[in-house]
């Protein structure tokens, strides 16, 4: 796994247990009939999963999702998901290239092209 | 619920029979389907995550059906995959029962928990009902399991 599909994961992971932790979600999904017990575990696969990550970005990360909630934007149709500035296409990684992180320069987020 | 998130005519969102005999693997099939479809980015990244949310708990809510769900950022649009199993998964089920119905339950990592969870409501109210799950654990043919499938959600 790349550092950016690590820190992809780690993005979808945090959404995953502030969801699990938040009590209208759990009131809402214990509802419907889900079981969320296996909190503790969820949250010890996140702390393996960030150790996994270079400490420069694992840094760069938690001080972007303290300031917005979620560290990660997601770059669709050139658009920056987080702050929704379109992106130069020069800052497009080239088809072959191995997807490196990068940062959003408008709003700092980790940017991962769809 | 926008429509387009529903298996229908596009087969490709359809799984009439997992060759998958265990819960992880029936994960994988369904998480390379949805990427072969272009519903998801990176199929595994997607099943770990998948992963990651049965250990939070089962999907399985019981009576052979199981709604695994994740938001995440490789997921471009909303969309369900609906899958059965004849022989019937070990999915850790409340009630014991071997799983043969899966729907799988895409959403963008934007969503809200709002919107995401009705689409999650939605989609076990859809499953609810006895006679909804024996059309689809009886559709004879991908097609007719499809069209149950979109009548079901609908």
């Amino acid at each position: 796994m790349t550092t950016l599909q690590s820190i992809v994961l780690l993005a979808d992971l945090d959404a995953m247990i502030r969801e699990a932790q938040s009590p209208e979600s759990r009131a809402r999904l214990r509802k419907l009939g889900f079981d969320l017990e296996g909190l503790p575990r969820v949250m010890a696969a996140r702390a393996r999963l960030a150790d996994t990550i270079d400490r420069r970005w694992t840094f760069s990360y938690e001080r972007t999702r303290q300031r917005y909630g979620r560290a990660v934007a997601a770059v669709r149709e050139r658009v920056c998901s987080g702050c929704f500035v379109t992106l130069p296409t020069t800052a497009r990684p080239r088809a072959g290239d191995a997807p490196a992180p990068q940062h959003c320069e408008s709003c700092g987020r980790i940017l991962y092209w769809t | 619920m926008p429509l387009a998130a529903l298996p229908g005519n596009d087969l490709s969102l359809c799984i009439p029979d997992l060759k998958s005999k265990k819960k992880d693997a029936a994960l994988a099939e369904m998480a390379a389907a949805a990427e072969a479809a272009g519903v998801v980015t990176e199929s595994d990244l997607l099943l770990e995550l998948l992963k990651l949310r049965e250990r939070l708990g089962t999907s399985s809510l019981g009576k052979a059906v199981a709604l695994p769900h994740a938001r995440s950022l490789t997921i471009p649009h909303a969309r369900i995959l609906v899958a059965r199993s004849t022989r019937g998964i070990d999915w850790q089920a409340p009630d014991d029962v071997p799983v043969q119905l899966v729907m799988l339950i895409l959403g963008p990592a934007e969503w809200s928990d709002d919107a995401f969870h009705a689409l999650v409501a939605r989609a076990a109210a859809s499953f609810r009902l006895q006679r909804t799950r024996q059309k689809l654990l009886s559709a004879p043919s991908a097609q007719e399991f499809a069209l149950v499938s979109r009548q079901a959600l609908a």
